[in-house]
């Protein structure tokens, strides 16, 4: 031992050459999450006079590659509330695990049975929650890299339907979409509901019916889609979440009159 | 501010969302993540002598989607409980809806603990001093809004403060912030202000005579607000779906709704 | 003056601490030297015992009954929760806690142990799930329970929990156990699943202060544990029969029943429980709802009743 300190327990550099101080730091600085890597596409929902209809497809790519195609991006938090994801595949499995511990310790205090107690979360206090997980988040630099859409019932029971993504940005409409359903999908359901009044005029079966082809067009049109697909339905009676569904009467005599790529050049 | 953040949007064409590739050549890349987004709209504030109208439209936007068609840039800040009542000051908040409304609690918190506190609500001044503080404690992360707060001064005349991100801020007669800002500015010059507005007939030259500039009438400003909007609507397209006003007067604050264009 | 007083102080001083070194040196009478065993933890008496942990159990054979039942479906957790005061307001300040989703604890003793007791073992069932991201199994909550509550016998800086618990839940018999999982898996082959494999199920513990737990198809602690556990036993729960509505109706009855000694003091009948993802509670640890509670207590005191008439029969 000599008066070094910083030697100590280290190979002695008369036997063994010079330290090389740079082993035991990291050859880069740490990095964040800078894109996402398993990802699940768009997510489409819509009000109608009694709740709200959400649904994804079952999909999660590795790129272009369709890597899982029965994975549940439907996650149902209580009797109210439904939250779908789309974005980073592991980083949904992160907030769902967050989720779960934030209702379990919900439970402590509350009794899911008891009538009278109107005190657990209710789908905008859900909305919250996530829209300030996703805002620290951004702010760290160290984002998880999803949009959701929350949907279910507020405090009122009233139907709430509203979005937060990897930035914390928050807003609600009547109908929404992430991802290509914003572009694809958005449209088809805003002719439906194009304000907040005409959601009163819309039936259950209708909500369904619009949101059932809104996955069709997805799936036709948006290469990272599957015709296997989740669907939910949250009213005041609870929850109906269906997480196998299929494509119905699917079409594609479009397809004949697409002109300019693939085999029809001209 | 653009030159913050590595990948931050380039000056050049006016669209606020057009952001360009992060800078490929610089070493090692470490964030390609940028954490800030414009989601568009544009606010307004006039101060009258015994009135302040805070305006702001209600379109959110990404990029050329449409988020949403209601979602208010308005706050009321100060008063009771969840729903504000009772309170007396407004704050406008436009560019990044995700900072705008993590700004909007902060300072919502503080003016309500000043009244816990000190037993009597916050002044529009000291409420103003104080946004200025929140905005430059985040010099070196800035929140991407441009602010406006509105109110009534001690003396019960308007007051309308505006900001810019880091918190630089005066107290104005009249200001426009957000998308469409350029595009209403002049126009409130000239019809608040006066600005270029002569005497008719007071000759050419040095002896043009400028036309005073005095508080407006309430109606008169109401007015001004809505045509600078239907205007902008006309020009700008992340401005539109509707117009949320709020006018502050002694008796509290009254909000209004009127349906913009949504093409 | 001032002097001398304060040279007087000092002798007194100087006094008592002569004695009281005498009194720690040899001084010390033979009886007291004894009884000094039971003034710390973690000394032996000369016979083996540690009895701290002893006046432990003592504080809860004060504490109200309290008893769980391992029914074939399910379990239930019953408590009569002696009401102290006639201020408190009825039906709030819960005793039985739910710990995570699908268990539950109750205990009796000294109730502020019993919050701790419960905090931790959130605190444990929250750690394996981080962990290992799916429900902790009820054994091996009610292990580490244990080995928290002998921990605290073995140190003279901390005291024994004043408390016994028991520990109630149900392992999930569902395959998909671990949350946020992608895909199924494969269905046979390597990694496959084994075919007619069963797991989970429901699941009782006893936790005592000594640290020592036992898995019990019926157990009772508090003040009426021995008119309870006779009561258990007729109830032949090692056959699996009782389904979880019975259990829930028995708990009602054996509890009416133990707090006949006590007769004097007044009580509520908390009850929960936990059933198989089939049952009622879908493998969730709740309340047992008002209408069956309501239920059970009649029938409970109705069979209470005709015992009485019965009794005043044979007298006849």
């Amino acid at each position: 031992m000599n008066h070094f300190p910083e030697t100590w327990g280290r190979p002695r550099d008369d036997v063994y050459g010079p330290y090389n101080h740079g082993y035991l730091q990291a050859p880069a600085p740490n990095q964040h999450t800078q894109s996402p890597i398993v990802t699940g596409t768009s997510v489409v929902a819509i009000k109608f006079k009694d709740g709200v209809v959400i649904a994804t497809d079952n999909l999660a790519s590795y790129g272009s590659l369709a890597r899982f195609t029965d994975v549940k991006r439907l996650r149902k938090f209580n009797e109210r509330t439904v939250i779908g994801f789309g974005g980073d595949i592991s980083d949904m499995q992160h907030l769902d695990r967050l989720l779960n511990s934030l209702s379990i310790k919900e439970n402590y205090q509350h009794d899911a049975t008891d009538e009278e107690d109107t005190d657990g979360f209710s789908a905008d206090n859900v909305h919250t929650y996530l829209s300030k997980v996703m805002y620290a988040r951004r702010t760290k630099f160290d984002p998880l890299w999803n949009h959701m859409l929350v949907a279910g019932l507020d405090s009122d029971d009233e139907p709430f339907l509203a979005s937060v993504d990897l930035l914390g940005t928050t807003f609600s409409s009547p109908s929404l979409a992430t991802g290509y359903g914003a572009h694809l999908a958005q449209p088809i359901m805003r002719k439906v509901v194009p304000d907040e009044d005409a959601v009163d005029q819309v039936t259950e079966e209708q909500a369904v019916k619009v949101i059932k082809e809104c996955m069709k067009v997805l799936f036709y049109r948006d290469a990272r889609s599957l015709d296997n697909y989740s669907i939910a339905v949250i009213k005041k009676e609870g929850v109906n979440l269906k997480l196998d569904e299929k494509l119905e009467n699917q079409s594609w005599q479009f397809a004949e009159r697409i002109r300019g790529y693939g085999t029809q050049v001209n | 501010m653009a030159s913050i953040l590595p990948g931050a949007p380039q000056e050049g064409i006016g669209y606020s969302f057009s952001q360009a590739a992060p800078n490929a050549a610089s070493e090692p890349r470490q964030h390609s993540f940028y954490p800030y987004s414009d989601n568009g709209g544009t606010s307004l504030g006039i101060s009258g002598t015994d009135f302040t109208i805070m305006a702001a439209d209600t379109r959110n936007v990404s990029g050329y989607s449409i988020n949403t068609r209601y979602s208010p840039r308005l706050y009321l800040i100060g008063g009771e409980g969840p729903e504000n009542k009772g309170a007396r000051i407004v704050l406008s908040v436009v560019g990044f809806t995700a900072d705008g409304s993590a700004l909007k609690e902060r300072l919502d918190n503080i003016v309500k603990m000043y009244k816990y506190h000190h037993g009597k609500p916050m002044s529009v001044s000291a409420c103003a001093q104080r946004l200025s503080h929140l905005l430059y404690s985040k010099r070196f992360f800035p929140f991407y809004v441009s602010a406006i707060l509105g109110g009534l001064d001690e003396e019960g005349k308007g007051a309308l403060y505006s900001y810019d991100y880091v918190g630089s801020y005066e107290r104005e007669q009249c200001r426009s912030a957000g998308a469409a800002s350029s595009l209403i500015m002049p126009f409130l010059d000239n019809q608040v202000n006066f600005k270029n507005q002569y005497q008719p007939g007071s000759g050419t030259g040095h002896n043009l005579q400028a036309v005073v500039a005095e508080p407006l009438p309430r109606e008169r400003v109401t007015q001004l607000v809505r045509d600078a909007f239907t205007s902008a609507v006309e020009r700008h397209i992340e401005v539109g779906d509707g117009l949320q006003m709020m006018i502050i007067t002694k008796d509290g604050v009254q909000e209004k709704y009127v349906e913009l264009k949504k093409d | 003056m001032w002097l001398v007083s304060s040279s007087w102080v000092w002798l007194m001083c100087a006094k008592l601490l002569v004695a009281r070194l005498a009194t720690r040196k040899s001084l010390l009478p033979q009886r007291l030297k004894l009884q000094s065993y039971d003034l710390s933890n973690s000394v032996f008496s000369p016979d083996g015992r540690n009895f701290q942990v002893e006046y432990a159990v003592k504080a809860v054979e004060n504490g109200g009954t309290a008893i769980g039942i391992r029914c074939k479906d399910g379990v239930v957790l019953a408590l009569e929760k002696l009401v102290s005061s006639k201020l408190l307001k009825p039906g709030a300040n819960k005793r039985i806690a739910t710990v995570d989703r699908h268990v539950g604890a109750v205990t009796s003793g000294l109730v502020p142990d019993g919050r701790h007791f419960v905090s931790r073992a959130r605190e444990e069932s929250s750690s394996w799930r981080n962990m290992y991201k799916s429900p902790i199994p009820v054994s091996t909550l009610a292990n580490r329970m244990g080995a928290y509550v002998q921990a605290y016998t073995m140190y003279n800086s901390v005291r024994p929990f004043g408390i016994t618990a028991i520990v109630g839940g149900w392992d999930s018999e569902a395959e998909h156990e671990v949350d946020g999982q992608v895909g199924v898996g494969p269905s046979t082959g390597a990694g496959g699943k084994v075919e007619g494999e069963k797991h989970g199920g429901p699941f009782l513990y006893m936790i005592e202060p000594s640290g020592s737990y036992w898995g019990y198809y019926g157990a009772a602690t508090g003040k009426g544990r021995q008119a309870a556990k006779s009561e258990l036993e007729k109830l032949e729960l090692s056959g699996n029969k009782l389904s979880l509505e019975e259990g829930v109706k028995a708990a009602a009855k054996i509890i009416y029943i133990a707090h006949e000694d006590s007769k004097d003091k007044e009580f509520e009948l908390e009850m929960t429980w936990v059933s198989s993802l089939s049952g009622p509670t879908k493998g969730r640890h709740e309340e047992v709802p008002k209408a069956l509670r309501e239920e059970a207590e009649r029938i409970a005191k109705k069979s209470l009743d005709e015992g009485d008439e019965d009794d005043a029969k044979m007298e006849e």
